[in-house]
């Protein structure tokens, strides 16, 4: 067992793959945030004068607003004023028209990342909207989703062209008062992607962002916002790796979806942004907000992730289930390793009659990490007929590990039926015996045992997404065993 | 004793039974068979008064007496016996006391006395015996962690119990090895008399080996599609239902 | 006067004596704190401003001198009385193997930990310490009276306790509370039990207080080597109550089980807090509350799996019936495991009575009525069984019988 711990160690040892910096001259606003840097912002991006308000009054309510502690995560104090907010490529200037135009360094790093882009978009039938620090460099498939009717762009190009669906929707499914970190991506959020699928439409294809982060201490705040109008559906998946650095680097980001009567959006993320080294060092903070609004009678939120990366992710993907007969889902797998904190888990709030809602949630904690799900399920008074499922388990390999429970119930209506179950295990002697006795080395059995763990999750995934999520899986925990 | 006429209902706006109608005589013994999403469970809960399913025309009357005014208690203590085809697990309720308080519910709605924990005992353990049910069964929760077989005795203790005039099983050999579909055959043989009838409700033929019926109905679409003798039943067995979903859909 | 000379001076006007000391420098502690507020993630679902309320009210006319009342339950145990926060000494009977002394005059080492404990102390009249003696059988259950009786006048008392139960000793205490008189009384009640090596004890901790009676109650258990426990917790009266059940197991093999029942009726808030710390393993812990509610209710359970308690057994079930359109509970079953080698678990369901089980019954010829009232009943009972002390098991049945029975009887217009 110990020579095997010791090569599992050495897996696990094994540098972080995508950690490499892109060598690109960055126009950069100087660090510190006052309005000024959100005129600046602003102005920048040719923002009509609605969303510079809209900003502004975030800005001002943030400043009356105090860092959450809740949270089971530990951090140092985060200097907010030595972030800078605003960094893009310089070539932003003059618009690639197409991918020929990109900047070819760009498009080196993203195959790098095993991200070929025309390739894997033509291939995969996925449109990507890739997102290098804060702008959107390149955007396929557009033709064969207009013919669809279906928006799908960066949030500064709906901004330009579609400012009424972003002046009615924006912030309305997470005002900008909403949490400390909401309030400030609200005040910088740089961009992010728009979708809007008219009524009645299946969107022909997944689409698909890649979040990058690059640029040491460059604060990075996305802006997604989703609209499933009348009897739509769409599936957008969204991942992420950043570069390796040792500052640590705040990502908050803010997603709201909103699906109308007979709607269905399906969000999928996989989230590989880099974890810190083994001693705990560097890594990315991941305060994000993302809610969905069952805003119409018979509409569905799906929200399924898998976190892997991040030295402190603090996320709750959410619910309001507002129309009658709406249903919410969250279905999670949480991976945390070396030093790695996560908090995250779901909110499902009923409020319109007979709402269901399911949540799955895996969580597994190996090395020094500490992860805890924490959720909410809520049932209004009015809410006759709710319904909800969780299942929670925690699965720990190692013994300075944590995995903690957080789940909040609280139910207001007499026809409620909510059942929670939760549980904690290690994985089993007997079970590794098992699969080695069969032939199997230890490091397979536990990531075969692992997966098995998970699978009711990445059955959720679109397929693509579900090789990758495994494979994502296995080399987060490589070694992790001892 | 049971005629039902033109009886249609429905679940959630969906229309399970069509216009069906069927006869059962005193001391009869009925068949109701067909395949998988006939309406032959919904049939059996209509007759029982479940409130899911709504009647949508037709009549149920039980020696005339008009069932479908009834709550479920009531239809029970005018002698309707509905055995579940999954018998309700009810934890912490304890078997003797289901049975004593369902009894006494039954008497008084007679016009009889109570009857006092002494006597409950020794009839339930007379009734146990004629089903070879061991008495322990009488201190556990209703249906609490009892196998398959242990559930299905329990239905016909309590059918043994109540004495009903109508006992409708529901598909009362499912899940059941052979040794316990012989035992709750028997159970069902020694209460047949000239004074009950009885619907058995089920997929297959097997269980009519052990309890010969009068009748053999064939259910599919929500209605009967074919009535007959025993012979109908193997006749089943050998070729199957599709033949008849095509004669009733020709 | 503020709240807080008046807080002072009533913890000066029941000296001098042993406690004195301690008595002022909580009331110093409480004047800087306060009551827990809803701000606090531990009582964010319970609000204790009525409590405060009581006390202010009843501080305003302080009376050191309540002349005891009391009336004994009928349940066969040696009783000892503690009549509106005041130990009685006339009633304290020798029982054999037990030590029993006043806390003013007993050498005890006091926590200051928390504002309510704060609060306890300061205005402590006295409070009891029981030595159960090593190796001791206790022949008949201890119970703990705790009997406020006011008719005209606010009261506010504070109840202290503290149980050692010496090593293989093995004893059964029943804690109960309960109420006379229409005036407003808040409770606010201590007991540390100390289970050394091998001990066991039984405990029921049964709450009968009027439906205008507030009460907050901290049961603190320090459990030894291969230590047991067998709890329960019964409440069916008050206000607002809030119980606090801490566990504290530091030492291998100790083996825990507690379970509850509350109904809260319309009206009434009854909040139950569990907390269970494995600090080493292998060791057992089992919980499982019932609620059955038409008023509010909130049930947190915590279980704490420290480094290195490997072989840790937790196991945490909450069950609510939701009886009427205004019944609300809030539920928390928390884990927090810092340990690998642990078996851990928790279920909790919100829901109603199953309504298959409920036409099972109807076509086995119950009416609906009964068919509920015996499900409802049956769903209480399921936890009131594994009340420990058998002595209780009479009082216990009837007791819930008839509180379910008042529950029950609204609905039947």
């Amino acid at each position: 067992m110990a020579t095997e711990s010791e090569e599992l160690e050495s897996l696990v040892n094994r540098r972080y793959e995508h950690g490499f910096v892109t060598d690109i001259e960055m126009d950069t606003l100087p660090p510190g945030l006052n309005e000024d840097v959100i005129r600046a912002i602003s102005a920048r991006k040719n923002e009509p004068e609605f969303m510079l308000e809209w900003r502004l009054k975030a800005y001002r309510m943030w400043l009356q607003m105090r860092e959450p502690e809740w949270a089971h995560v530990h951090y140092p104090p985060i200097d907010f004023d030595a972030i800078s907010y605003f960094a893009a490529p310089k070539s932003d200037a003059d618009r690639p028209k197409s991918l020929d135009e990109v900047d070819p360094k760009l498009l080196e790093t993203y195959d790098k990342l095993g991200i070929p882009l025309h390739e894997r978009a033509r291939l995969a039938g996925v449109a990507v909207d890739a997102v290098f620090d804060s702008v959107s460099v390149a955007t396929t498939f557009k033709e064969k989703l207009s013919e669809a009717g279906v928006i799908f762009c960066s949030f500064s190009e709906a901004v330009e062209n579609h400012p009424e669906l972003v002046r009615k929707y924006l912030g309305s499914v997470v005002p900008q008062r909403d949490n400390y970190y909401a309030a400030l991506n609200s005040a910088v959020f740089s961009d992010g992607s728009f979708v809007y699928v008219p009524k009645g439409v299946r969107c022909p294809m997944e689409l698909s962002t890649y979040f990058r982060i690059n640029s040491a201490n460059t604060g990075q705040f996305e802006r997604t916002l989703i609209i499933a109008d009348e009897g739509s559906y769409v599936s957008y998946l969204e991942g992420c790796t950043a570069p390796m650095r040792d500052e640590n680097q705040l990502h908050a980001a803010v997603v709201e979806l909103v699906a109308l009567k007979d709607a269905e959006i399906k969000y999928s993320t996989v989230q590989n942004w880099y974890p810190g080294d083994e001693e705990g060092k560097g890594g990315i903070y991941n305060f994000v907000t993302k809610r969905g609004d069952c805003r119409g009678a018979n509409s569905k939120i799906s929200w399924t992730q898998v976190e892997t990366g991040s030295a402190i992710t603090w996320k709750y993907p959410s619910c309001i289930l507002r129309g009658d007969n709406s249903v919410g889902e969250f279905y999670s797998v949480a991976v945390a390793n070396n030093f790695q904190q996560a908090d995250t888990g779901t909110k499902m709030i009923h409020i319109g009659k007979n709402t269901s809602s399911t949540i799955v949630s895996k969580g597994i904690s190996a090395g020094k990490a500490q992860n805890a799900y924490r959720g909410l399920v809520k049932v209004m008074p009015q809410a006759d007929g709710a319904r909800n499922h969780t299942q929670c388990d925690s699965l720990l390999i190692g013994k300075e590990c944590g995995a903690h429970t957080f789940p909040y119930m609280e139910i207001k209506n007499q026809g409620a039926k909510v059942e929670h179950e939760a549980t904690t295990s290690k994985i089993s002697a007997d079970q590794l015996f098992y699969c080695r006795q069969r032939g199997l080395s230890e490091e397979d059995a536990v990531n075969m045992i692992v997966n098995g763990f998970c699978k009711e999750v990445f059955n959720e995934l679109p397929m693509e997404f579900a090789v990758e999520a495994q494979a994502l899986l296995n080399v987060s925990l490589e070694g992790a065993v001892g | 004793m049971l005629d039902i006429k033109n009886l249609s209902a429905s679940v959630g706006g969906a229309e399970i039974l069509h216009d069906l109608s069927l006869s059962v005589g005193t001391g009869e013994v009925h068949a109701i068979m067909g395949p998988n999403g006939s309406g032959k469970s919904t049939l059996a809960q209509v007759i029982a008064g479940r409130d899911d399913y709504e009647v949508t025309g037709g009549s149920v009357t039980l020696d005339g007496e008009d069932l479908l005014d009834l709550d479920p208690e009531e239809r029970a203590r005018e002698g309707v016996f509905l055995g579940f085809q999954y018998p309700v697990e009810i934890p912490g309720v304890n078997n003797a006391y289901l049975l004593k308080a369902a009894v006494n519910a039954q008497r008084a709605h007679r016009g009889l006395d109570e009857i006092d924990a002494f006597e409950f005992l020794k009839l339930a353990k007379e009734k146990m015996a004629l089903l070879g049910m061991d008495q322990k069964f009488l201190n556990r929760g209703v249906n609490e962690g009892f196998s398959g077989g242990e559930k299905k005795r329990n239905e016909i203790l309590q059918m043994a119990m109540l004495e009903p005039r109508l006992a409708i099983l529901d598909e009362t050999d499912s899940g059941l090895d052979i040794d316990a579909l012989k035992a709750v055959a028997h159970g069902v043989n020694a209460l047949r008399s000239p004074e009950r009838s009885i619907v058995l409700v089920t997929h297959y033929q097997r269980l009519l080996d052990y309890i010969q019926p009068d009748h053999v109905h064939v259910l599919s679409g929500g209605k009967i599609v074919r009535s007959g003798d025993k012979t109908l039943a193997t006749e089943l067995e050998e070729r199957g239902y599709d033949w008849l979903k095509e004669a009733a859909n020709g | 006067m503020s709240n807080s000379d008046k807080l002072r001076s009533a913890a000066e006007q029941l000296g001098p004596d042993g406690l004195s000391d301690l008595r002022s420098r909580a009331a110093e502690n409480f004047g800087t704190t306060g009551f827990p507020t809803t701000r606090m993630e531990d009582w964010k679902y319970t609000d204790l401003s009525i409590a405060s309320d009581i006390s202010v009210a009843a501080l305003d006319d302080f009376r050191v001198d309540l002349p005891p009342s009391y009336e004994i339950p009928d349940i066969e145990a040696h009783w000892l009385i503690i009549s509106n926060g005041s130990p009685q000494v006339g009633g304290l009977s020798a029982i054999d193997g037990v030590d029993i002394a006043l806390l003013s005059e007993a050498d005890v080492d006091l926590q200051f930990d928390l504002p309510l404990a704060d609060l306890n102390l300061a205005l402590l009249s006295d409070g009891l310490k029981l030595t159960v003696n090593a190796g001791v059988n206790v022949d008949k259950p201890v119970g703990l009276l705790f009997f406020d009786d006011a008719d005209t006048d606010s009261l506010v008392s504070q109840g202290r306790v503290i149980i050692d139960v010496q090593k293989g000793a093995s004893v059964q205490v029943i804690e109960f509370h309960t109420t006379r008189g229409d005036a407003r009384k808040y409770a606010n009640v201590f007991v540390d039990l100390n289970i050394e090596d091998n001990a066991r004890v039984d405990y029921a901790r049964l709450q009968a207080r009027d439906l205008s009676a507030v009460q907050t109650a901290r049961l603190s258990v320090a459990a030894g080597r291969d230590a047991t426990l067998r709890h329960f917790a019964l409440d069916t009266g008050g206000k607002l109550v809030r119980n606090d059940l801490v566990i504290d197991i530091a030492k291998t093999g100790a083996d825990v089980e507690f379970n509850g029942l509350y109904l809260a009726d319309a009206g009434q808030h009854v909040d139950n807090h569990t907390r269970v710390d494995h600090r080493v393993g292998p060791a057992h812990s089992k919980q499982e509350y019932r609620g059955i509610i038409k008023g509010r209710a909130v049930w947190n359970g915590k279980a704490v799996v420290h480094e290195g308690a490997d072989g840790t057994d937790a196991q945490q079930a909450n069950h609510n019936l939701l009886m009427s359109e205004r019944a609300e509970i809030n539920a928390k079953p928390e884990l927090e495991i810092y340990a690998e080698d642990v078996k851990c678990s928790h279920g909790t369901t919100v829901g109603q009575l199953d309504e298959n089980a409920v036409f099972y019954l109807r076509t086995r010829c119950l009416d609906e009525e009964q068919a509920r009232r015996l499900m409802t009943h049956a769903f209480a009972m399921g936890v009131a069984h594994r009340c420990p002390i058998d002595a209780c098991t009479t009082w216990v049945d009837s007791h819930v019988e008839d509180a379910l029975n008042a529950l029950v009887a609204e609905d039947a217009k």
